[in-house]
This record gives structure tokens, C-alpha cells and sequence, in this order.
């Protein structure tokens, strides 16, 4: 009889739901939203629980109830017939009333904590501009003239105030562990702030876009590291020098970290003005300094697969920075400047022309392509060869003579780059430290 | 199955229509009945439609990094997998009742304007085809199925797919449109006497509510769509960013429609459990007027809540504040129905068909929807939770443990009015468990994964983020829900040709339509019956259960004029010639105008593929056509 | 316009109904009222989406203010205000016509409409006639505008004008339609009492449209 078995079948059910829910408490959740790593995710949690209570109240009551009334209630042969009611004016109040009660201890909160985390960013704050693009992230810190792309750093217990732009479709910044998203529009100008607290560690997090934005809308993810003044302060020095090997490989002027927030938003990136400013005394090339890759917990680093199409390593092995750079720099030989800005070298376009992320310091990130790849050789050449293969919808044309560009078609002949050209491509990005 | 006389399953069952047969009667067909049918087999094909897509879309998310299908094909399947769901299933089985029973509730022959509800039928199953077949050639539209420009417009999307979107829906509307003023007229003018408002059956109710959001919030997308496709097609500057067009325009008037769309998917739903409990409790419903009244707040409120879908848009704290409150304010009406909904079962006689275990189902897993909806309620909170897998957990839980479990209530219910025979109750209950287990396999756990960080819209994820058990098993879960419905199509298609006969009133339920033959007879009502109080057939069958009910007879003029009779069975078969009621006369008309403007449309893609002479004459030949045929049918009598 | 089939055929679908109704009215005079607040819904979409635009195009020409562009042409403010209240003016006139033809055909052969109050041929004829003389003034309007260089590509005042504009010319040019398929049953067999609902219903559509007229005129025209 099958009725037999189906009548268990709520008890499993809920059984597993219980699993479920224990399940969830006790594993591994690199991307939760239940973190206190911010006051602005502070907020979000503290109504979250107050919902979480009073919806599991109300849930449990009227499940409780209902499946009371059900078994309560089946009909029974030779049973009283039921007494007809039409309704009860005062009952239907009070299930009017109690719950109007439940949501003004909703509301109240709600109301403060919106006004609380959309008021002005605190002074002293770092400013940083996102501009999302088809399917990457650009990170600009106009207080230091920093151009970047894809890796986020944020100095522990500095507010951050992040001013959101798009540069195509609309996409949306979140990194779970930090608080909630806010939207990148066009024409306008969005806002989010908050700061990571001071008892963080440096660690690393993911973010992704939660707007779809497109074929590759999965693919726009990108990371942020939570790291301390000092490590902040170096890495902002390093990253305002010009690219490794350029001829204006040479330290920029020092602007004092501490006296930054009182430098005007807008101070690069302007249409027109170019990314650097190569004017000043001589020093001493600073420290480079990067979140180290060996603390990256593992789900920081990407684990996408590759395309079977074969690279040979010891071409990878032999790959020349310096004739890498020859093909790179030089528009005749390759287009690359067309579209991404290396600080240092021929600029072409201004910041806000370039269609593809800013090179300078290429290599010091440890993933590229809006997270999706760990930065190494092998992969770094596979996507030189043929990028629209690994990430759909990609506008990075097809270099590798012989494969096909998805995008526009059509196998590459003339024009494309042979592995040993990719190789020194790779040998030189990889270079810029 | 106990519940009912059990009949020999070879004995016949009278045909509705006698003499209408034939796929040509089917086509030219003006009964109500019909065309409800009609609206119904063609929504539980794109059900099935959309069921697969589904299933692809999961099969993808399984596991981490798979590429069952390319990125471009799963834009295509989840974009299409919402459009498919929201117009061409949910709407469209809404639909299915709503023809089939709001004259038979109110005691009407037909709707008011027959041959427009063929039109009706016509647009949607022509537009559904125009949607949907794209998928098949790869270019089905691909922006997702709220459209956000510019994504959605010339610069970011310039193939066909979201040409085929916005002329789609567009085609969808006329539909939706012109349904709606036929239910409207319907119900204000022809009940029969004594029906007032405060009598009609609260799926009438509910379905007189989500006619007027009908009217009033279509129109807003039709304005939205009407730009988006001047952009895409004449080259203006709506959404377009470069000459300083607001995308937040086309999200305000997306929501302006879209959040009372919420309300036409999931009030008809509310309508047909309505039907159901009290039936099967053996109580009347409980807190009739509030029952109602909720409904028409809900209706209104719904239009005051829209920017609750763009918390994240930076709308300044003032607007989030107020649309916050808002949003909370509409879970009041809506929480006061399923306390009355319990409160209808408490105390009565209950049995357990399959539609009493869906609309029970249905206030079970609701209120799980109902509660996640008021979290996001909270936008702080919002905002951890907007476009993750908790509003795909959230909504489901709306839609399908709401209206899909509603709808299959309502087909458990009246399937034996419809055919005339009683669905098959072992695999009723085994669809059902299926059903509810599927369900919450498939959804609960995209609460954890989108808590967990997991956005929507991806298709594809990295390993080790903590999501992939939970994936795991909304992937499980969806294959049950698979299983679920390949069962509930085999109890369907072999109940109407061997489930037990049903008789008139199988269910001993309160409502007009079981006091005629199951199936109806074209006519409906031999007689039209005269209502005096809210629940007719129990009156007859056992007044002492009705007792208690305000009880009056109408105006003795409008008995007159309507021939009314007190209210009784009919069990007589006899055509309407027989009896002397005129009949509409089937016309293939409706169908011409609507092929007339599938044409037309059909021109637009072609023009867009940039073959003016071939587009120009589709575009003239297809107005030409629906022109010619519109004047062929307003100048031909009706009956 | 994706309605306008429906209440068209809406409006004439019931003609053959006479049996019992609940209002005891027709039920395309019920269906006229709900296509209308529906209409309405379409109209206050059109107008917002034009007021929020309003002062947000990037380049001229621009409604009320001059524009000069960086090339240094300069544009007029491009609406023309005389062209138009001789417009809106002919278009309340079409309202007082039309309720004058529908009294016509209510009260067709009873005393006090003999003549010229009585015939309802003239003044469906003047009401279209006014309705026609409308839509001049818009093709006039349009044609001199693009002459202007304004057209509905150029800026978000044109895209949002000229789309608001032309859907209730749109309407305008429907409902001039209407009024002709009445006044060729009309010439036919005469028009009467009993077909008074015909006639009221596409009063009921036109008078609408005149009403938006206004909204429009005010808000588009007066209002800078």
C-alpha cells in the first residue's frame, strides 16, 4: 500500500530540512553574509536575526497550528457535522493586529540602520572608484593615482568609500563577507562605504557582480584584501610606480599617505590627463609588496578549467621579458595599448577610453580575467592565445595564428602571434612586478 | 476517491458540445468552456517547456564548473525559463479558470464578449509560439526576463533574441488586455439575479481583483516595451545611456507592473484554494468579507511597493524607507488570508482528496514564501539578500508552493467538472508528496546558497565556495519535481478516459457550477438559476448548513427579465436549440486577427534582419489581414 | 496601441446581446470604461516618462529655452505656441460636436431636433472633420520641427515628445476612423435611438482623448 509509505514522507521531509539547516551551521562558508567584518554588515545581521526569530515564530505557529487542525479535524465516520461559522470579527483583528505589532519592531530598526548606513562616508576614509565594465572590475585610488583591476586592497580599520560607476551595462559590487551590494548605473554615480574592523586579520575575500550583466556575468568576479595600514601603505607605493622595464621606470613623488583624505577625489584618471606624473626628484624604487600568495586560502584561488589546447612549457620556460615587451608596447606589432594602459609606456588612451584592464602592475595580482584564473604562465598564455575561448563573450581578440575567435568568427591568420611570440608576452607581463 | 459514488467507468460521458468535433471546431470555437481548455492543455505544454529548461538549468548548476551547456544557451534557458513560467504558464492556467469558471460561478452562459475571449486565446497560443520557438534556432532572448536595459537594448543586445522578447511580450499583453475587460464586463453584468458582489464565490473574487491589476498595470510595461523597442527598432533614446537616458526608467516601470504581476500570478491561485477548503472541511469559509477585501488590498497595495525590487539601485534613504514600510503593510492582507484559511479548516470535517492536500500544501509552503518576502522587506538586510539564491529560493516558494500548488488544487477540483470524470487519487497523492518533498529539496537549500554568497544568474560557479551541496541538491530535487509532473501528465491524460464519473457535484461543494452536468452543456444553464445566499448548492442540498446565512431573493424584475428559477440541479442533456437558447455561431474570425497581428510583428524581425521590401509587406499584408478580418467580424451577428 | 483591437472589437462585439444584464447596462459601455482607465494607466506612463526627462537632454533643440549648439547655430525654443492652442482649441470644439451628434441619435425624431440639432450626419461629419483638422496641426508641428532639426532620434526631449505626441495623435487618428464607420452606417440606414450605445461609446473614447489632450497641452506646453 502505498498510502503507508507516504505518510512518512513528512516526517523525512522535515528530518531533512533540520539536516539541512544543521548542515549549514557547521561546514565551511568562505562567502557568508552572517560576518561581523564590518559596521555596515553589522546592520544587515543584527535586523537579520530579529527577522530570523519572528519569522521562525510566526512560522512555527502557523505550521503548528495547521497541522493540528489537520489531524484534529479529519473527518470521522458518524462524526457531529461541523459547526457552520462564518467568521469572528474579533479573531481576525487580533491576527491583523498581532502581526502589524511584529512589524513595527521590524520597521523601527529598519528605518534607522537605512539612515545610519547611507549617511556621509567618515572623514579620513580611502576613496576608491569602481567602475564596472563587460566583465571586469577597474579600481581606481584617486587619493594615490593608483589605476588597478580585479584586486581590491582595503587597510583594517580605515573606512572605505567606494563611489560606483559603470562604464557599459549595469552591474552590482558585492563582497559577501563585507556587507551588502549596491549597484553600478549608468549615468550615475553610486555610493558604499564601510570599514573593515581594526581585529581583522589580512585576508583575502571574494567578490562578485550580482547585477547580470551579460554572457560572462558569472565570470566578473573579482577578490579584495582586508590588509593592515602598514602592508596598505606599502602596496600603495609600490603600485604608483611606473610598469617594470618602461622608460619611466622610476619612482613617483611620495604623497604622505597620512595627509591623503584630504586630497580631492578626483585627482587621476580625468579625461585627458594622463595616468602618471614623472616629474619628480629621483628615490629609491620602493618595496614591492603583494598579499602573499601562500595565505590565500583555497577558495580565494580559482579553480577554472582550461581549454585542452596545447602550450608548450619550454617555450614558456625560454619566454623573453624584453622582446615581450617589444611586441606589447608596439601598436605595429600588436594592439594591446589600444585598449590597456601600462603606466610608463606610450599612453594612448586616457584611463577612461581604455577598454581593458590597467597592465602596470600585472604581475603582482594573483588572478586575472575578473578572477576567474590564478595569474601563471601556462594559463596566462592559453588566454593570450585565445581569450573569448576561455571566457564567452570576451572583446580580447584571438592572438594565436590558427585559432578560432569565437567572437568575431573567423579563424586568426595574418596578424596573430606564434607561440613563441605568446611566450615572450607572457614572460613580460608576468615581469611587471 | 471514497468521497464520491463510485459509477461503472465504461458508462458514457455526454459530450459538452454535441456536434463539435474536430480539430476546425476547436479553432473556431466561442464557448467559454472551450476556450478554458484550450488555455489550459496549451499552458501545461509550456509547462512542460519550461519544466525543461529548468531541469537544463540545474543539470548545469550540479556541480561546480560543468559546461553541460554554454554560457550563452544558459542566458538563453534561465531568461526563457521566467518568461515561459510568468506568461505562458502561470498566467495562462489563471486563465484556463478564469474562462472556464467565473460564468459557471456567477450563473452566465457565456462571457460577455465570446468571440473577443477566442481573440484572446488566439494571441496568447500565436505569441506563446513566437516566444518560445526562437529557442530552437539558438537565438531565444537572452537579457533575462526583467529586461534591464541597456543590457536589454540595441548597444548590448543587438541580435534577434531581445527583438524577440519585446515584441513577444508585447504580443503577450494584447492577450492579457483584452481578457481583461471581457472578465471585467463579465462579472459586473452577468451575474445572475441575486449573485451580488458579497455572494460571488471568492475565486471570482480573487480573479475580479487581478483583472483590474490586469488593466492597470499592463499598460505600463506595454509603455516600457513600447520604448525599448523604438530603441531597438527607430533608433531613439529611452534607455539609451550616451544621450543621457535613465536605465532606471525602465526598472521603475518594469516594477511598476512587475510587483502587481506578483499579485496576478499568486491571487487566482488564493481563489481556487478558497473553493477547495471550505469544500472539504464542510464549513463555509471563514471571514468571508475579509477574505475578500484583503484581496483588494493586496491589489492596491501592490502598486505602492515596486521599488522594493531595486534596494540596491541607491534610491537614497528617504524612498527606501518608504518602500520598506510599504512592503511590510502588504504582508498584513496577506498574512490575514492564510490565518483564515486555517481557521476555515478548524473545527470542520476534513477529507483529504489530492486539491485538499495541494491547497493545504499551498498554505504551508506559502507562508515559508510570505515570510522570506517580508525579510526582504528590510533594506539593510535587502541587500545581502537581492540578486542572490535566496530571492530564487523566495520566489519559488511564492509561485510554485503557492501558485503552481494552488493551480494543481484547482485541477484536482475541477478536473471532473471539466471531463466528467474524477482524477485517479493513489497517483494524485504520489504527485503530490513528490510534489512537496521536490519542492522543498529543490528550494530550501538556495535559501543557504544564496545566503551563503551564491549570486543568481550564474552559469556557472567555482569549486569550494560552500555552495556545492546545496546545489546538489536543488538539482536532486528538481528531478523529483520532474518525476512529479511526468506522473500528474499520466494520471491527467488516462483519468479522462477511465477515471470514475464524477456526476454533477462529486465534491458536495457550495458553488453554481455543480449544479449542472459534468461536462457542462454548451448553454451552461438550461435555466438561470436565482441565488439567494452566498453558498446556492448547499441551500439546496442541506439548508440546515446555510441556516445561519444572510438569506434574500433579488428583485423581482431582474427574475423576470433573466426567466430565473429557483435554485436547482439539472441533470437533462438537451441541446440549446432544444431548449431555445441562442448560441453564439463558431467563427474562425478571432483566430485571423490574431494571425493578422503575428504577422505584423513577425514583420518587425524581419526588418530588423534588414529585408525592408519582404518586412513592408509582411508588416502591410499582416495589417491588412487583421483590418479586414476585424471588420469581416464586427459586421457579422454574434448568434 | 497594443489595446486598441481589443476595445475595438469589444465595442461591437455585444451589438446582438439583449438578454438580461446586471447593471441593466450594456456591457460595452462597461467595457469602454475599463479599456479607458486602462488607457489612462498607458497615458500617465507616456507623461511621466516625459517629465522625467524633462531638462535631462544632452543637446537641443529643447522645448522653452534656446540652444545654441557647440558649433555655435543657435535654436529656438522649438514649441510653437499659437499653432498649437489653435489646435487644442479645434479639438474641444470636436468634444462639443460630438456631444452634440450623440443627442442627435438619442433623441432622433422626437421635438426640438428636427433640422440641424437633429442631424446627427453633420455632426459626426464635423467631429471627424475637427479630429482631422487635429492631426494637420500635428503633421504640421512634426514636419516643422524636423525641419528645426528636431526629430526623434535627436535628444531625450525628442524621443519623449514625439512618442507621447504621436500615440495620442495615434488615438486621435483611430477614433477619426471610428467616427467615419459611424457616420457610413449613418448614411446607410440611418442612425437612431437604438443604436444610441454605439454612438455613446466612441463619444465616451473620444472625449478621452480630448481630456488627455489637455493633460498633454498642460503639461507639455504651458507648463515650463
Amino acid at each position: 500500500m502505498p498510502k503507508l509509505h507516504l505518510r512518512r514522507f513528512p516526517t523525512v521531509a522535515v528530518l531533512a530540512l533540520v539536516l539541512l539547516a544543521l548542515s549549514a551551521c557547521g561546514g565551511d562558508y568562505p562567502n557568508s553574509t552572517f560576518s561581523h567584518h564590518t559596521e555596515l554588515n553589522d546592520g544587515a545581521v543584527f535586523l537579520w536575526d530579529r527577522m530570523m526569530l519572528l519569522g521562525t515564530i510566526v512560522f512555527v505557529v502557523v505550521e503548528v497550528v495547521l497541522v493540528y487542525t489537520i489531524f484534529k479535524f479529519r473527518r470521522r465516520e458518524g462524526g457531529p457535522a461541523p459547526r457552520q461559522i462564518q467568521g469572528n470579527a474579533a479573531l481576525e483583528i487580533t491576527w491583523t493586529v498581532i502581526p502589524a505589532l511584529i512589524l513595527v519592531f521590524l520597521a523601527v530598526p529598519t528605518v534607522r540602520t537605512i539612515f545610519e548606513s547611507q549617511r556621509k562616508a567618515p572623514d579620513g576614509a580611502v576613496q576608491i572608484e569602481v567602475i564596472g565594465h563587460q566583465w571586469w572590475w577597474e579600481f581606481r585610488y584617486p587619493q594615490y593615482g593608483i589605476v588597478t583591476a580585479n584586486e581590491l586592497y582595503l587597510p583594517i580599520g580605515r573606512t572605505a568609500n567606494f563611489s560606483l560607476r559603470t562604464r557599459d551595462v549595469l552591474h552590482s559590487f558585492w563582497i559577501p563577507q563585507m556587507g551588502g551590494k549596491r549597484d553600478l548605473i549608468a549615468n550615475k554615480t553610486n555610493y558604499l562605504w564601510f570599514t573593515p574592523k581594526a581585529d581583522l586579520t589580512s585576508s583575502a575575500w571574494n567578490g562578485a557582480c550580482v547585477e547580470y550583466c551579460g554572457s560572462s556575468h558569472a565570470n566578473m568576479r573579482f577578490r579584495a584584501f582586508t590588509v593592515t595600514p602598514a602592508e596598505f601603505d606599502k602596496w600603495v607605493a609600490h603600485q604608483k610606480t611606473a610598469a617594470a622595464g618602461s622608460p619611466a621606470a622610476m619612482p613617483a613623488p611620495d604623497t604622505s599617505t597620512k595627509g591623503a583624505a584630504k586630497v580631492p577625489v578626483k585627482m587621476a584618471g580625468m579625461p585627458g590627463m594622463p595616468g602618471m606624473t614623472a616629474t619628480a626628484t629621483p628615490a629609491p624604487a620602493p618595496e614591492a609588496w603583494v598579499f602573499p600568495l601562500e595565505k590565500m586560502k583555497a577558495f580565494t584561488l580559482p579553480s577554472t578549467p582550461l581549454p585542452a589546447t596545447r602550450f608548450d612549457d619550454a617555450l614558456l620556460a625560454a619566454g623573453d621579458p624584453k622582446a615581450g615587451r617589444e611586441i606589447v608596447t608596439n601598436v605595429a606589432k600588436a594592439p594591446c595599448l589600444t585598449c590597456h594602459n601600462i603606466k610608463g609606456e606610450t599612453q594612448y588612451l586616457n584611463d577612461d577610453q581604455a577598454k581593458g584592464p590597467n597592465l602596470t602592475h600585472f604581475g603582482t595580482r594573483h588572478t586575472f580575467a575578473a578572477g576567474l584564473f590564478r595569474t601563471d604562465a601556462r594559463t596566462l598564455a592559453l588566454w593570450i592565445k585565445n581569450a573569448p575561448l576561455m571566457k564567452p563573450g570576451s572583446i580580447m581578440p584571438t592572438f594565436g595564428t590558427g585559432e578560432y575567435n569565437a567572437l568575431m568568427k573567423q579563424k586568426v591568420t595574418a596578424g596573430g602571434l606564434d607561440d613563441k611570440q605568446i611566450a615572450d608576452v607572457v614572460a613580460y607581463l608576468l615581469s611587471l612586478k | 476517491m471514497a468521497t464520491t459514488t463510485a459509477a461503472p467507468a465504461s458508462a458514457p460521458v455526454h459530450d459538452a458540445s454535441p456536434g463539435q468535433t474536430g480539430l476546425w471546431s476547436w479553432v473556431t470555437t466561442v464557448d467559454h468552456k472551450r476556450i478554458g481548455v484550450l488555455y489550459l492543455y496549451t499552458a501545461l505544454f509550456y509547462l512542460l517547456v519550461g519544466g525543461l529548461e529548468a531541469a537544463l538549468i540545474r543539470t548545469q548548476l550540479a556541480r561546480p564548473n560543468l559546461s553541460v551547456v554554454s554560457a550563452e544557451t544558459y542566458n538563453q534557458l534561465f531568461t526563457m525559463h521566467g518568461t515561459t513560467m510568468v506568461f505562458l504558464v502561470v498566467m495562462p492556467l489563471s486563465a484556463a479558470f478564469f474562462n472556464y469558471l467565473i460564468p459557471l460561478q456567477i450563473g452566465a452562459r457565456d462571457v460577455a464578449f465570446p468571440r473577443l475571449n477566442a481573440f484572446s486565446y488566439w494571441v496568447y497560443a500565436l505569441g506563446g509560439l513566437f516566444i518560445t520557438l526562437p529557442i530552437f534556432f539558438g537565438v531565444a532572448p537572452n537579457g533575462g526576463w526583467f529586461g534591464y536595459a541597456p543590457l536589454s537594448g540595441p548597444t548590448y543586445s543587438g541580435g534577434f533574441n531581445m527583438d524577440f522578447w519585446v515584441l513577444g511580450l508585447q504580443i503577450l499583453g494584447i492577450s492579457s488586455l483584452a481578457a481583461a475587460f471581457n472578465f471585467i464586463t463579465t462579472i459586473i453584468n452577468l451575474r445572475a439575479p441575486g449573485m451580488t458582489l458579497m455572494r460571488m464565490p471568492m475565486f471570482t473574487w480573487m480573479s475580479f481583483v487581478v483583472q483590474f491589476l490586469v488593466i492597470l498595470a499592463f499598460p505600463v510595461i506595454t509603455a516600457a516595451l513600447f520604448f525599448l523597442q523604438f530603441d531597438r527598432f527607430f533608433g531613439t533614446n529611452f534607455y539609451q545611456v550616451q544621450a543621457g537616458g535613465d536605465p532606471l526608467l525602465w526598472q521603475h516601470l518594469f516594477w511598476v507592473f512587475g510587483h502587481p504581476e506578483v499579485y496576478i500570478l499568486i491571487l487566482p491561485a488564493f481563489g481556487l484554494v478558497s473553493e477547495v477548503l471550505p469544500t472539504h472541511s464542510r464549513k463555509p469559509l471563514f471571514g468571508y468579507n475579509v477574505m475578500a477585501y484583503s484581496g483588494i488590498m493586496i491589489g492596491f497595495l501592490g502598486f505602492g511597493v515596486w521599488a522594493h525590487h531595486m534596494f540596491a539601485v541607491g534610491m537614497g534613504p528617504v524612498a527606501d524607507s518608504i518602500f520598506s514600510m510599504a512592503t511590510m503593510l502588504i504582508g498584513l492582507p496577506t498574512g490575514v488570508k492564510i490565518f483564515n484559511w486555517i481557521a476555515t479548516m478548524y473545527g470542520g470535517s476534513l477529507r483529504f482528496p489530492t486539491s485538499m492536500k495541494f491547497a493545504i500544501g499551498l498554505i504551508a509552503m506559502f507562508t515559508i514564501g510570505g515570510i522570506s518576502g517580508v525579510m526582504h522587506s528590510s533594506p539593510p538586510s535587502n541587500m545581502q539578500q537581492t540578486d542572490t539564491y535566496f530571492v530564487v529560493a523566495h520566489f519559488h516558494y511564492v509561485l510554485y508552493g503557492g501558485a503552481m500548488m494552488g493551480i494543481f488544487s484547482g485541477i484536482y477540483h475541477y478536473f471532473p467538472k471539466i471531463t466528467g470524470r474524477l482524477m485517479n487519487e493513489t497517483l494524485g497523492s504520489w504527485q503530490f508528496w513528490l510534489n512537496f518533498i521536490g519542492l522543498n529539496l529543490t528550494f530550501f537549500p538556495m535559501h543557504f546558497s544564496g545566503m551563503l554568497g551564491m549570486p543568481r544568474r550564474i552559469y556557472t560557479y567555482d569549486a569550494g565556495q560552500g555552495w556545492d551541496l546545496f546545489n546538489l541538491m536543488s538539482t536532486a530535487g528538481t528531478y523529483m519535481l520532474v518525476v512529479a509532473g511526468l506522473i500528474f501528465a499520466f494520471n491527467f491524460f488516462r483519468s479522462r478516459k477511465v477515471g470514475a464519473l464524477a456526476g454533477n457535484d462529486p465534491w458536495g461543494a457550495p458553488t453554481l457550477e455543480w449544479s449542472i452536468p459534468s461536462p457542462p452543456p454548451d448553454y451552461n444553464f438550461a435555466q438561470i438559476p436565482e441565488v439567494t445566499s452566498r453558498y446556492p448548492m448547499w441551500d439546496l442540498k442541506s439548508p440546515e448548513r446555510t441556516a445561519g446565512l444572510e438569506h434574500s431573493h433579488a428583485d423581482a424584475a431582474a427574475i423576470t427579465e433573466a426567466h430565473a428559477v429557483p435554485i436547482h440541479e439539472e441533470t437533462e442533456r438537451r441541446t440549446a436549440a432544444e431548449l431555445g437558447i441562442p448560441m453564439p455561431f463558431n467563427t474562425i474570425k478571432p483566430f485571423m486577427v490574431a494571425l493578422g497581428i503575428i504577422v505584423m510583428f513577425s514583420g518587425m524581425i524581419v526588418l530588423h534582419a534588414g529585408k525592408f521590401p519582404l518586412a513592408m509587406a509582411m508588416m502591410i499584408g499582416g495589417g491588412a489581414f487583421l483590418v479586414g478580418s476585424l471588420y469581416a467580424w464586427l459586421t457579422s451577428p454574434l448568434e | 496601441m497594443a489595446s486598441a483591437p481589443a476595445t475595438a472589437s469589444g465595442a461591437h462585439e455585444a451589438h446582438e446581446h439583449t438578454h438580461y444584464t446586471t447593471t441593466g447596462l450594456d456591457n460595452r459601455k462597461i467595457a469602454i470604461w475599463a479599456f479607458i482607465g486602462s488607457e489612462c494607466m498607458l497615458f500617465a506612463s507616456l507623461i511621466s516618462t516625459y517629465l522625467v526627462y524633462k531638462g535631462r537632454s544632452l543637446v537641443g533643440p529643447l522645448p522653452h529655452e534656446a540652444w545654441t549648439s557647440p558649433a555655435g547655430q543657435v535654436f529656438k525654443p522649438i514649441l510653437n505656441m499659437p499653432v498649437t492652442t489653435a489646435s487644442t482649441f479645434v479639438l474641444l470644439m470636436s468634444s462639443l460636436t460630438m456631444v452634440l451628434a450623440l443627442a442627435a441619435v438619442e433623441n432622433k425624431g422626437k421635438p426640438g431636433y428636427e433640422g440641424l440639432l437633429g442631424s446627427s450626419k453633420t455632426w459626426l461629419l464635423a467631429t471627424a472633420l475637427l479630429g482631422a483638422a487635429f492631426l494637420g496641426f500635428q503633421a504640421y508641428e512634426f514636419t516643422s520641427f524636423v525641419h528645426e532639426g528636431l526629430t526623434i532620434r535627436t535628444n531625450l526631449f525628442g524621443t519623449s515628445f514625439f512618442t507621447l505626441t504621436g500615440f495620442h495623435g495615434t488615438h486621435v487618428a483611430v477614433g477619426v476612423l471610428w467616427l467615419m464607420s459611424l457616420l457610413f452606417i449613418d448614411l446607410k440606414r440611418g442612425l437612431g435611438p437604438k443604436d444610441a450605445i454605439i454612438v455613446d461609446i466612441s463619444a465616451l473614447y473620444w472625449h478621452f482623448v480630448d481630456v488627455v489632450w489637455i493633460a498633454i497641452f498642460t503639461l507639455v506646453y504651458l507648463i515650463k
